[in-house]
């Protein structure tokens, strides 16, 4: 019964354009014209690249023998690659936050006179700015004041590039003996931007 | 019905697109990665250098010239061993050999002695020196815990000489008496 109902309502709306176009006398146009405007938009976008390596481990980091025995020892630079990093809009900069390395073993306590516990380091992030985005961690020989911010120069258009991350210069706070076990630190880097922290 | 069914089975489908794309809009204008920096420094110790002159302990003629017994003022200065550390907890362990004749080397003729006695201590590393006597049954205090990393001097005394066999024994003539003290620095679990 509901169905019934339904379309006799629906005959009588069909019927009422036809009534109309026969008391018109305007002869139909052969053609017709309109425009229709077509909008989008893209949204600003930054994308870093997947690192190359997901981690960066300098190994073994005290010398064992010679004069720097228990001290640091000259470690080479490590280079992370962030390739296919973009951004579609012009005014960006890249950010580096670096954490210093720290004692993963010693329970957090405070170090022995003529020990640390802490490793510092410059990361520096490339290839994007004329100014890089570099930081170095400058904690103490406890651990504490690990992180550091730097900021680099502003690019000016879209881009799109492989952006190198370089994590160098290990230095051990007063060049102290260091505390044995591993360490951990961590570097964050940012694309965004300018001006946007 | 059929109507009413098939325009909320279009919804339903407008819903599930936007769904989809919600999930697939990954971006956004600002993008982070992070890191992580490892290392590590091995457990290891280092047994610094003798500061205090040569490596031996001079301590001339070891008898009472007018007994032949071992003279009891015997003495010598104490050695320090400068920028010694371990990286970790350790143990320090000290060990030493009598004294012995090294041309007599044929066993003592009765009332003679051809070898001396003593303790060595080292101190300086853990409240407890470590304490090494030659000649004893047993040394239980030759090795001694530190718990946490260190860096500093050990000093090393030698004293306590005695004459293996007795005091009344008589040291036999010999040019030269000779003795090792070891100091081992170890790393411990």
């Amino acid at each position: 019964m509901n169905a019934k109902f339904i379309l006799a309502v629906s005959g009588a709306a069909l019927l009422a354009p036809a009534q109309s176009f026969a008391a018109t006398t305007t002869p139909p146009a052969t053609s017709v014209q309109a425009d229709v405007t077509v909008v989008g938009r893209v949204a600003s976008l930054c994308v870093l690249g997947t690192p190359s390596s997901p981690q960066i481990d300098v190994g073994q980091m005290a010398a064992t023998s010679g004069t720097r025995v228990g001290k640091i020892a000259t470690l080479p630079a490590q280079s992370v690659v962030l390739d296919g990093s973009f951004c579609n809009f012009g005014g960006t900069m890249l950010t580096v936050d670096a954490t210093a390395l720290t004692n993963l073993d010693d329970g957090g306590v405070a170090p022995p006179a003529n020990f640390a516990r802490a490793v510092n380091y410059t990361a520096t992030a490339s290839n994007w700015a004329g100014i890089n985005a570099a930081a170095t961690t400058a904690a103490l020989g406890d651990g504490s004041s690990a992180t550091k911010t730097g900021l680099g120069g502003t690019q000016g258009t879209p881009k799109l590039s492989a952006i190198n991350l370089e994590v160098s210069n290990f230095t051990v706070p007063t060049d102290s003996l260091m505390v044995s076990g591993r360490y951990q630190g961590a570097v964050r880097i940012t694309l965004g931007p300018a001006g946007v922290e | 019905m059929r109507k009413l069914t098939a325009m909320f089975s279009l919804v339903l489908a407008l819903g599930g697109a936007a769904a989809a794309q919600a999930q697939e809009a990954t971006g956004s204008t600002t993008d982070t990665k992070s890191l992580s920096v490892t290392g590590n420094v091995p457990a290891m110790c280092a047994g610094g250098t003798i500061t205090s002159g040569a490596g031996t302990f001079p301590l001339g003629v070891l008898i009472d010239t007018t007994t032949g017994l071992l003279r009891t003022d015997l003495a010598a200065p104490d050695k320090v061993l400068a920028g010694s550390f371990c990286s970790t907890r350790s143990t320090i362990t000290i060990g030493a050999t009598a004294l012995a004749a090294q041309n007599f080397t044929s066993t003592a003729p009765s009332g003679f002695s051809r070898s001396v006695d003593y303790t060595a201590t080292a101190q300086g590393w853990t409240v407890t020196p470590a304490a090494y006597t030659t000649g004893a049954a047993a040394n239980a205090a030759a090795t001694q815990t530190r718990a946490s990393a260190f860096s500093g001097d050990i000093t090393v005394h030698i004293g306590d000489f005695a004459t293996t066999g007795g005091a009344a024994l008589r040291p036999v003539a010999d040019n030269s008496y000779l003795g090792t003290v070891t100091i081992t620095l170890a790393t411990a679990n």
